[in-house]
């Protein structure tokens, strides 16, 4: 079974789904931009997830924060007011950093059983 | 089980100096020569080594295809493995990738792994002028057209976003075809299951324990499988994990001659990495093992602990680990002691990471302030009492496990494992 499978959220599983088939139909790009706006939106349905953190170097930073900042970064708000938002430095994409993207955004859900 | 054995060619300075004896690279160089002529002769199957540029202390292999032409002539059997090439256009151009690995594909026979990669430090990124933010974009245009410049005649020639260039034969070709086997380093699970969709064997840095190779084995073989979209020509699925390594008569003797070397080999790795400390490196004035030294012993090394326990258990190390999957990866190459010990413990302990089917386990032997005639030993000892019987069930019980894994599977493969 695809690890995708594994993702509980129907419309998350949907769009991670639409991006690999764009992916898979050889359209990075495209597959980024799904990627990108699933997950913007998986952070304002699911605000509990800005609260994980990792320990790197002894210090706490957001789990989150480790989206790939290959061009479509994750900008946190300097006051936190309102929830960290994609910013597109650029528009196209090679297949390896999707595919990197996409990774994430699974293992993120499969392992918070979202 | 196959094995391998791997080289960073480090080079601590000496405590206080502010330079190396004048000696001293010359020597690691003709030792790292022996060590691998050894290894070759007790049955050792891959030599795998890096490319880094700047990194002194940690790593004074610049120049790995050089390191591997001289070993081509004084080896017969082990297969020569980068461990990586950078392939971002900014460290080498892809013609000139493709022009030395064919070359060194027909001097040694037909025993070059192409393993590609992109390296993160500042140091390398900076003194190249490589955009971090685009370095795996980079790696994967370059790494896709080396292959095509092995096995078109003539490359038809490439417009690209990194490098462009008119229709030219590159020659020579590779001995094997299409071309040699690829891989890529992988320091994070995604990174890994990147490597399965692209056919690509992973070289993995994470030194990842037998569990966690289980889990990431079962993903990888079905991403081969049934998701494989390959970057070459012809695929190379495979894992392989690192582990530093030293073997002698006694757990008590190996972790003394262990010294420093799996401590100063993830110190430095993770001095170079972060940007607190690699993006304020002093070039040619920094004395990084001073550093290293000046730390407390309980963050310097794994000897205490492992003298403590005689050496720690994986439930001992786990308990300790830090959240980070890099830093993870730091902190066991500091501190397991999966490869550290007797041909008994050794043995027992890599036991488990075949029970996972670990397609190639690469061990780390030259590193910090080790001594050659130790590795020698170390080398001997395990080539003479742990390898034979792994090699053995290599091919009576792990080949047949791999062709099943790829049953079904209509890629053109080559793959030496």
């Amino acid at each position: 079974m695809a690890r995708a499978e594994k993702i509980k959220d129907a419309k998350l599983r949907s769009e991670v789904e639409e991006a690999y088939g764009q992916l898979r139909a050889g359209d990075p790009s495209g597959a980024v931009a799904i990627l990108a706006d699933a997950f913007g939106d998986l952070l304002v349905r699911h605000p509990e997830l800005l609260e994980l953190s990792t320990t790197v170097r002894g210090r706490a930073f957001p789990l989150v924060a480790r989206w790939p900042a290959f061009g479509a970064n994750l900008v946190f708000d300097p006051e936190r007011a309102a929830p960290p938002r994609i910013e597109f430095i650029r528009q196209r994409f090679a297949v390896s950093e999707a595919l990197t993207y996409y990774e994430f955004l699974v293992d993120l859900a499969v392992d918070q059983e979202l | 089980m196959k094995f391998g054995l791997f080289y960073e060619l480090q080079l601590p300075k000496a405590p206080g100096a502010a330079t190396w004896d004048p000696d001293a690279e010359r020597r690691i160089y003709h030792e790292m020569l022996e060590q691998v002529e050894l290894a070759d002769k007790l049955g050792f199957d891959y030599v795998f080594e890096v490319e880094h540029h700047f990194l002194e202390e940690y790593s004074h292999s610049s120049a790995p295809e050089l390191v591997m032409a001289a070993l081509s002539q004084r080896t017969r059997n082990i297969r020569l493995g980068h461990g990586i090439v950078l392939t971002p256009p900014g460290y080498n151009h892809p013609v000139r990738v493709a022009e030395r690995l064919a070359a060194l594909d027909i001097l040694s026979g037909g025993r070059v792994e192409f393993g590609s990669g992109e390296s993160s430090s500042d140091m390398e990124l900076g003194g190249f002028g490589v955009d971090r933010s685009r370095k795996k974009a980079m790696w994967e245009e370059a790494t896709r057209e080396v292959c095509t410049m092995m096995t078109q005649e003539p490359y038809q020639g490439f417009e690209g976003e990194f490098f462009s260039m008119p229709a030219r034969n590159v020659v020579p070709k590779p001995l094997q075809k299409p071309h040699p086997p690829l891989w890529v380093a992988a320091s994070r699970r995604e990174t890994t299951m990147v490597a399965a969709r692209l056919g690509m064997a992973s070289l993995g840095f994470g030194f990842e324990t037998p569990e966690e190779l289980g889990d990431r084995s079962e993903e990888y073989w079905r991403l081969v499988r049934e998701e494989c979209f390959p970057i070459g020509h012809a695929i190379n699925p495979g894992l392989a994990v690192l582990s530093t390594f030293m073997a002698a008569e006694t757990d008590e003797e190996a972790v003394r001659r262990s010294a420093n070397g799996p401590g100063f080999f993830a110190y430095s790795l993770g001095y170079y990495y972060s940007p607190l400390t690699g993006g304020s490196h002093q070039p040619g004035a920094t004395n990084i093992y001073d550093r290293f030294n000046a730390l407390p012993s309980e963050q310097r090394d794994g000897r205490g602990p492992l003298v403590a326990a005689r050496l720690m258990s994986r439930d001992q190390i786990a308990a300790e680990e830090p959240d980070d999957e890099v830093q993870r990866a730091l902190f066991r190459a500091a501190r397991s002691g999966q490869a550290i010990g007797t041909t008994d413990t050794i043995r027992r302990n890599i036991k488990a990471y075949e029970d996972h089917h670990l397609d190639v386990l690469v061990l780390v032997a030259q590193c910090g302030d080790r001594k050659h005639e130790h590795i020698m030993e170390s080398i001997e000892r395990f080539g003479t009492e742990v390898l034979p019987e792994f090699k053995e069930r290599h091919e009576s019980e792990h080949r047949p496990w791999r062709e099943k894994q790829l049953s079904g599977v209509d890629l053109a493969i080559n793959s030496s494992i």
